[in-house]
């Protein structure tokens, strides 16, 4: 390639600034400068996918009824040591923020868990917010699950603000997100 | 998309090695070009060397400066290695500083520098394309086009790939020049201003692009500038400096 030089540049500067120009104008008529919200996937600006699932305490909890919410969505599981780790942060950040509004939606990958154990890490750090069984896998699968923990901030419209993939979340990490979701509270 | 590879029990960040790997190739690069623009190449690694350290703690520091109440509330959380708890901006600020004074100190002619460190620019954001691919950020708008991809709920525009390629690209058009003469700085405003087209073409196909005035995207609008800017420079730098740098 042949370089541009102080001599040569004018005319094909201009040409190339005309027609770039020319594209950013065209292109602006093009979709894409709206997100996709209205579709539902796992990924940040998109609507986080819907699930219904059971609680350890036998209650039934569904994501999109929390809708107008603050949430936090974590899967997780008893055997993986940064879930264990991030816990006892997410539980006192619950309990400082829970009167707000926020929520968090501890999902258990049940499927490749022993429940009994999940339940026993449960009561041993006396974790307050509800702890959901996926037994069969579905939630995981359609949070694309790879690796633990993930944590899925969700701000209340039921938009996804943030995906964080492994762990453990520090806590200065998890106050920013959630006083970031809770200013987004109408 | 493969944002994780599982071996074990143990999940590798696909994304954060593609980018070391990535820094690692193009500072390579560049210290094979460093001779040509007699710079010592022990002195440009450690140029870098200094400039991402310098970027990791300004990070982390910008970040504390914004946030000051969560870390006070949780002084541990300094020595997280947790992502996002870095400011990005406040990164590329103290990077630049750094590798600034850095370069003072061991008499680094700037516009030389820049150069020299040209393919290592062109390779690492080819390389921050292809991390994008494995994480699925930065992804296309919904098309039906053959080589769509399947990604977020659909068939999209394989965005993060025709960034990856057109930074090969870039790289293979400048790549003929180290044997050219070329003006100071040349080099270097060159790699800014294809860059720039290469965004500006590409977020037209991006989803999710923000757009402040009317349906302008943001990011276009910036690259136009930053072209412009490029333009301008090849100009001034061809004005203030006949001098080239010598044939090898």
């Amino acid at each position: 390639m042949q370089l541009l030089t102080p001599k040569n540049i004018r005319l094909p500067g201009l040409i190339v600034l005309a027609a770039s120009g020319l594209w950013i104008a065209l292109s602006a008529s093009l979709p894409g400068t709206s997100a996709s919200l209205s579709l539902p996937a796992p990924q940040a600006g998109f609507i986080a996918p819907d699930f219904t699932l059971t609680s350890l305490d036998g209650d039934s909890y569904t994501l999109s009824e929390l809708r107008g919410k603050p949430i936090l969505v974590n899967l997780w599981a008893s055997w993986c040591g940064p879930c264990r780790q991030e816990m006892p942060a997410m539980q006192a950040l619950y309990e400082e923020f829970h009167p707000e509004g926020f929520e968090i939606l501890a999902v258990n990958a049940a499927n490749q868990d022993n429940i009994p154990a999940a339940a026993a890490f449960v009561e041993e750090l006396g974790l307050s917010f509800p702890i959901l069984l996926d037994l069969d896998g579905e939630v995981s699968r359609m949070y694309q699950l790879r690796a633990l923990p993930s944590s899925f901030f969700i701000n209340p419209d039921g938009s996804i603000a943030e995906v964080v993939i492994g762990g453990p979340m520090a806590e200065a990490l998890l106050r920013t997100r959630i006083e970031k979701l809770i200013a987004r509270l109408p | 998309m493969l944002p994780y590879l599982n071996l074990f029990r143990l999940a590798i960040p696909v994304p954060a090695i593609t980018i070391l790997i990535g820094i690692s190739v193009g500072l390579s690069l560049a210290e094979r070009f460093a001779p040509r623009y007699k710079i010592n190449p022990d002195l440009l690694y450690n140029l870098v060397f200094n400039a991402l350290i310098g970027g990791i703690i300004g990070a982390r520091l910008f970040y504390v400066l914004l946030y000051p109440q969560a870390f006070i509330e949780s002084p541990a959380s300094l020595i997280s290695l947790n992502f996002g708890l870095f400011d990005l901006w406040g990164g590329i600020l103290s990077a630049l500083l750094v590798g600034i004074v850095y370069g003072q100190r061991k008499q680094f002619d700037l516009l030389l520098t820049l150069d020299a460190l040209t393919p290592a620019f062109a390779v690492f954001s080819a390389a921050l394309g292809i991390a994008n691919l494995a994480s699925g950020k930065a992804y296309g708008v919904p098309t039906d086009l053959p080589w769509a991809v399947p990604l977020w709920n659909g068939m999209r525009h394989p965005t993060q790939a025709y960034h990856a390629i057109l930074a090969f690209l870039i790289l293979w058009m400048l790549w003929p020049t180290r044997h050219e003469k070329t003006i100071p700085g040349s080099l270097f405003l060159h790699f800014v201003g294809l860059s720039s087209l290469a965004v500006l073409f590409i977020e037209a196909f991006r989803d999710n692009s923000i757009a402040t005035i009317s349906t302008l995207r943001d990011v276009q609008l910036a690259a136009w500038l930053v072209l412009a800017g490029a333009l301008w420079g090849i100009s001034r730098l061809g004005a203030e400096n006949q001098n080239t740098t010598p044939n090898p």
